[in-house]
């Protein structure tokens, strides 16, 4: 499935540009002389002080295929029965049941997705909206407390508040069934999500993610993810269930 | 497949609604002295003196089912292809191949009659309607750029929006073409172009008064009026319409 997202990005990229508005220019974007933006200038403020996280983001793909890249072998502390399912998903074994070869996305992959995502601010809630599965994610800033005994769902139930720069999200009541990357990582109904989003400066984001799951994992541990800005483009419309070819060839049940 | 996600909805509904923050109370509602919200009170407004149409709203489940259904017979003028497609598809006939029975977009107007709500955000340079039905969510672009002139054709288009007066203007272009107005079964083709008026009577009541521009079905455009009405106190649920479907197959498959 995903290498088919993928080349159908490539092919979408090459049709009419001008048609999808990828050519509009981003307003409030520092630009260097000759027009470019300028990724590497201070990050926006709001009247708060508070950094400003809109715009269009596009993670480092590598996360999607496995979430531990960058850690050592030996650094994920697993559970034994999560190790063993884990292992019994390599090599694409198991493929089938991953919840997005059936077109049904999820957190956390849904923010590793190798497509864009936009993250809009709004009075009491944060939209991140998302070119993959033309899906969204609402992030409560309102100050309610997560819920305590959540209906499970595909992508939780998030809050999100301000701990100095860091924009921290907390995410629980996750459908156990969902991956944490192609790799086949999984989690459990216990997982709790905690997402610091740190804009270090225009173009540059990084996405702290730790994962804390007593029931698949002995201990909490923590990715960095890196993110960097889309500017002077537009999400483009991604049906997954459209014209769906893949999971035909995936093996596993 | 939407009697059932009407099932599947009030089965939700039932169900451990605190944990899906659905008594959440909403801020800013004009309430009566029993704490209800009084859905007949002003309009709001934006810091900027423009309507605030912010907000979860609840479609009239008529027009999902025929969006010309406040309409004269011959209200609707089809061309004669278009009459035919769509004497077929109301007889039920073509049930299965309705896009959204396969999980495939409703397309504008008729996601805005899906038989759940939407929230509709007002930020600066857009507005965003988050929609319950299948989790989608469409950008109307409020900065001035102009639609596209040779769109790739998609299923909920390309939109812009203005105010007239009090109105919200969207205007859209840029469909595949392969979406069905309503459960009816009225067609479109790529040259659709949609125009939605959103008016917020009041507190609690929307009008949209939509235009359907289309000559490769229609012989002119032609108009209809939904009433959405405003839900407070609740939020919208997680619809994924590819878990667990079972519709499609008990659907008219007409051989």
């Amino acid at each position: 499935m995903f290498g088919r997202m993928i080349l159908a990005s490539t092919l979408f990229a090459a049709v009419p540009a001008s048609a999808q508005w990828f050519k509009i220019a981003t307003p409030g974007t520092p630009r260097t002389p000759d027009g470019r933006p300028n990724l590497t200038a201070p990050t926006p403020r709001g009247p708060d002080g508070k950094p400003i996280l809109n715009g269009i983001w596009q993670m480092n793909g590598k996360y999607l295929q496995n979430i531990a890249s960058d850690l050592k072998p030996g650094e994920v502390p697993y559970q034994p029965w999560e190790e063993q399912l884990f292992n019994s998903r390599q090599n694409g074994a198991g493929g089938r049941q991953d919840p997005a070869a059936k077109c049904i996305p999820g957190m956390p992959k849904l923010d590793a997705l190798p497509y864009p995502f936009k993250i809009i601010e709004s009075p009491g809630m944060v939209m991140m909206l998302f070119e993959g599965f033309t899906t969204f994610r609402q992030i409560f800033t309102d100050g309610r407390e997560l819920p305590k005994d959540p209906n499970p769902t595909w992508f939780g139930y998030s809050v999100g508040k301000w701990e100095g720069d860091d924009w921290v999200v907390n995410t629980t009541g996750i459908k156990e069934s969902t991956w944490l990357d192609n790799a086949g990582r999984g989690h459990s109904d216990a997982l709790h999500l905690i997402e610091r989003f740190q804009r270090h400066d225009f173009g540059h984001m990084d996405i702290l993610l730790t994962l804390d799951d007593p029931k698949a994992y002995t201990k909490p541990w923590t990715v960095k993810e890196d993110v960097r800005l889309i500017p002077d483009t537009e999400l483009l419309e991604y049906i997954c269930v459209e014209n769906e070819k893949d999971y035909e060839h995936l093996i596993g049940k | 497949m939407h009697s059932l996600r009407m099932i599947a909805a009030a089965v939700f509904l039932t169900c451990t609604a605190s944990a899906q923050w659905l008594t959440n109370k909403t801020p800013n509602v004009p309430r009566n002295a029993d704490g209800k919200p009084n859905l007949t009170a002003p309009a709001p407004k934006m810091a900027d003196g423009k309507p605030d149409l912010s907000g979860i709203w609840n479609p009239n489940p008529k027009y999902l089912v025929n969006l010309a259904a406040d309409l004269k017979p011959g209200d609707v003028p089809m061309q004669p292809w278009a009459e035919a497609v769509f004497k077929e598809r109301s007889a039920g006939l073509h049930a299965h191949e309705e896009p959204d029975a396969n999980c495939l977009p409703q397309g504008v107007p008729k996601i805005d009659t899906a038989p759940v709500p939407w929230k509709l955000v007002q930020v600066p340079g857009q507005v965003v309607i988050l929609y319950e039905a299948f989790t989608q969510f469409r950008q109307i672009f409020m900065d001035g750029r102009k639609l596209p002139e040779d769109p790739n054709p998609i299923w909920l288009g390309y939109s812009i929006g203005h105010w007239d007066g009090d109105t919200l203007v969207v205007e859209s272009n840029g469909f595949n073409g392969k979406a069905w107005l309503d459960q009816q079964g009225h067609p479109t083709t790529e040259k659709l172009r949609v125009t939605e008026k959103y008016r917020r009577k009041d507190f609690g009541h929307m009008e949209i008064e939509i235009t359907i521009d289309d000559p490769g079905a229609y012989t002119k455009p032609w108009t209809a009026t939904e009433t959405p009405t405003l839900l407070v106190d609740t939020e919208l649920l997680e619809f994924i319409c590819a878990e667990n479907e079972q519709d499609i197959k008990h659907m008219v498959t007409r051989k």
